[in-house]
């Protein structure tokens, strides 16, 4: 009897060892060359799908690589697919390119250019004109990230930027109507190396004319752009400013991209919490409420879109710190990688939380893979 | 006290592998499944091998166990696809972190009766008998703590009894009172129980300790039974870690809940962590039907 049992159990362990290829087969490549023809496979495309991985398919067309990332989850009907890319111009602010197949899902298309093109937004023309999502990101020189759809002829172009940050001091909402209210309630003014900060929504712009770091290891803030701001006490808007309240509103947008960039240092668990463009939010017009940081929008925002974010105070920095957004979080994409800000195109030196906003501030946080290099918010490009 | 667990009377050398495979599996099989047959086959051992009483324990003791984890996880831990709600700090109360809660407290809760379960069967002279000649320090060192826990109990019962004899209750009157006359108790044991550490290796030096190889006494046979038995649990735990180290438990609470759950392979995995964790019950209870086999030829 107990001979039969040991028999039984050695055979299903033989069983089970020789079942293993069949459970687990073989994952497609995580990055494969187009063809000659551009012709890639329905069946590689199926096996993709089947994977549910993702796969970069890797071409060039001149000077300029170019990579197709591909969501296995994202492939309606695998089917032959011409990825072929022409770049019929090249300058330094913009690109035109054509694909040559329609696609029923939307493949992210990264151009390797041989320039380095100026930081900035970056707009899209497609062919038939439905509105599609382009970033910037870089290695050693820029890096284009579109999302294609149908085929034809598409231009990204570098979009200038047209009004200068520190005009906007002039448009700033009025006080509140009871000043001295807010007076009473806010602490006595602290004296900074580099200028001080009123203790309202009301900040100041550097001369850069300090020195030295301020008592949170604040570097000297360039010269025009604005100062952090400390509140005192976390600042609910009183009830003064009912009726006098202007609608001061924002553009905020989270992106990822960079990591379709670097596929091969991603945590593979975050697969699946990878948008298959890069962008978790949209540039979205929204209300700014009174007195409200960077880190206090952001907060709100993901709350309302539901999107997850978490974040950890640091008393050194009297900042809050992101530590991941949609999941995906700090040192998930190599050891440089994490989240950074930008407002009105430039990366403040300071945390978040003591950024306060104005109407009209063009918000946008972007996951960086190797320390802010990549997406034009390193130390050394400053 | 008697153990008429028929598990229990096999060789150490099977039993302390028993438990030993039990443990790393446990601890290392994130697989939910596993974790709920690991803590449902430790529940049934330990009130098989304590009897109704047991239940009592495990219950107040090894709720708060489980709720706990679940509780304090999603304070800490943030990271998960689904949102719930965000919590005062600022930071999201996910589903994930509650489910990784619960599977941690299930793990904590199953591997603590595993260990109560390892203390009733593999004894204090099985452990000295097992480890005597490969560590004998350490194994010394073991069987003098476990033998100095019960004996400073009862040396702090008998202080206990002397002092409220002269008036130092530490069951009534005031608190702080009752604290300090304990605090006086629990001095005078401490006391005494370094003066008895150098009586006792006062014995031990007059007695020859360390002049010789030590030996030990014991009983223990390796028989025909022993060696199936040691052959499956070898066999049983081969083809649970093998299983494991190529994925064919994978498991995964972060940053979303998947993993393997109706492969075959899995369910026959857990089959066989099920036979395994169940195999002193089976042994008791094979023994017992044969038992009442015999008796009733007679």
């Amino acid at each position: 009897m107990k001979r039969i049992l040991l028999v039984w159990l050695s055979l299903c362990l033989l069983l089970c060892a020789c079942k293993l290829p069949n459970t687990k087969p073989a994952k497609l490549e995580k990055s494969i060359a187009v063809p000659k023809d551009g012709i890639v496979r329905a069946e590689t495309l199926q096996k993709l799908k089947d994977d549910n991985g993702v796969t970069t398919f890797y071409g060039k067309d001149g000077d300029v690589r170019y990579e197709w990332v591909v969501f296995g989850s994202k492939i309606n009907k695998p089917r032959d697919y011409n990825l072929k890319v022409k770049i019929q111009s090249q300058g330094d602010s913009e690109i035109t390119f054509s694909i040559a197949d329609d696609f029923d899902f939307a493949p992210t298309l990264s151009l390797y250019l041989t320039e380095k093109w100026d930081w900035g937004t970056v707009v899209v023309t497609t062919p038939d004109g439905t509105p599609t999502t382009a970033t910037l990101t870089a290695d050693k020189n820029s890096i284009i990230n579109v999302t294609v759809g149908k085929a034809g002829t598409y231009t990204v172009a570098l979009q200038k930027e047209t009004e200068a940050p520190p005009e906007k001091t002039d448009e700033i909402a009025p006080e509140p109507t009871a000043p001295t209210k807010t007076q009473t309630d806010s602490k006595p003014e602290k004296k900074k190396p580099a200028g001080s900060t009123s203790s309202t929504g009301k900040r100041e712009y550097s001369d850069a004319t300090a020195t030295g770091q301020d008592k949170y290891h604040t570097d000297p803030v360039p010269q025009g752009k604005p100062l952090p701001v400390d509140k005192p006490t976390v600042s609910a808007p009183s009830d003064s400013t009912s009726d006098t309240k202007t609608e001061s509103q924002c553009t905020i947008s989270i992106e990822c991209s960079s990591i379709l960039n670097h596929l091969g240092d991603l945590n593979e668990e975050k697969l699946d919490v990878l948008p298959e463009d890069g962008i978790i939010l949209e540039p979205t017009v929204v209300t700014l409420v009174e007195g409200e940081s960077v880190y206090d929008l952001l907060r709100r925002i993901c709350d309302d879109f539901g999107i997850h974010m978490e974040a950890s105070f640091t008393p050194m920095y009297n900042s809050y710190y992101i530590e991941g957004i949609g999941n995906i979080y700090e040192f998930d994409c190599g050891s440089g990688s994490g989240w950074m800000y930008r407002v009105n195109g430039w990366y403040p030196n300071y945390g978040c939380s003591r950024y306060a906003l104005q109407n009209g501030d063009v918000i946008e946080f972007r996951y960086t893979c190797d320390i802010g290099n990549d997406i034009g918010g390193g130390v050394v490009s400053e | 006290m008697e153990n008429r667990d028929a598990f229990s009377s096999y060789h150490p050398a099977v039993t302390f592998l028993f438990f030993g495979i039990v443990f790393l599996f446990s601890c290392i099989c994130a697989h939910p499944v596993c974790q709920l047959i690991s803590l449902f086959a430790a529940m049934y051992y330990y009130i098989h091998l304590k009897g109704k009483k047991a239940v009592g324990f495990l219950f107040k003791g090894m709720l708060p166990l489980l709720v706990f984890p679940a509780i304090i996880n999603p304070l800490f831990s943030h990271a998960g696809v689904t949102v719930l709600r965000y919590l005062p700090s600022g930071n999201p109360l996910t589903a994930e972190s509650i489910f990784y809660g619960v599977q941690a407290g299930i793990m904590l809760a199953g591997v603590l009766i595993w260990f109560a379960c390892f203390s009733q069967t593999v004894t204090a002279d099985k452990f000295v008998y097992l480890f005597g000649r490969i560590v004998p320090a350490f194994s010394l060192l073991l069987s003098m703590t476990l033998r100095f826990i019960p004996r400073f109990r009862q040396q702090f019962d008998t202080v206990k009894e002397g002092q409220s004899a002269l008036g130092l209750h530490t069951t009534g009157g005031h608190i702080f009172r009752r604290i300090k006359n304990a605090v006086a108790c629990f001095s005078v044991v401490v006391t005494w129980s370094l003066e008895n550490a150098i009586d006792v290796s006062d014995s031990m030096k007059s007695r020859g300790y360390g002049t010789g190889r030590r030996t030990a006494y014991s009983i223990y046979t390796f028989t025909e039974r022993d060696k199936t038995a040691l052959w499956l649990l070898l066999l049983g735990g081969a083809v649970l870690f093998f299983n494991l180290l190529s994925g064919n438990l994978f498991w995964r609470w972060y940053p979303s809940v998947s993993g393997l759950l109706i492969e075959p392979i899995t369910i026959f995995t857990q089959l066989v962590f099920l036979l395994l964790c169940f195999m002193p019950i089976i042994i008791d209870k094979r023994e017992e039907i044969f038992w009442k086999r015999l008796k009733s030829k007679i």
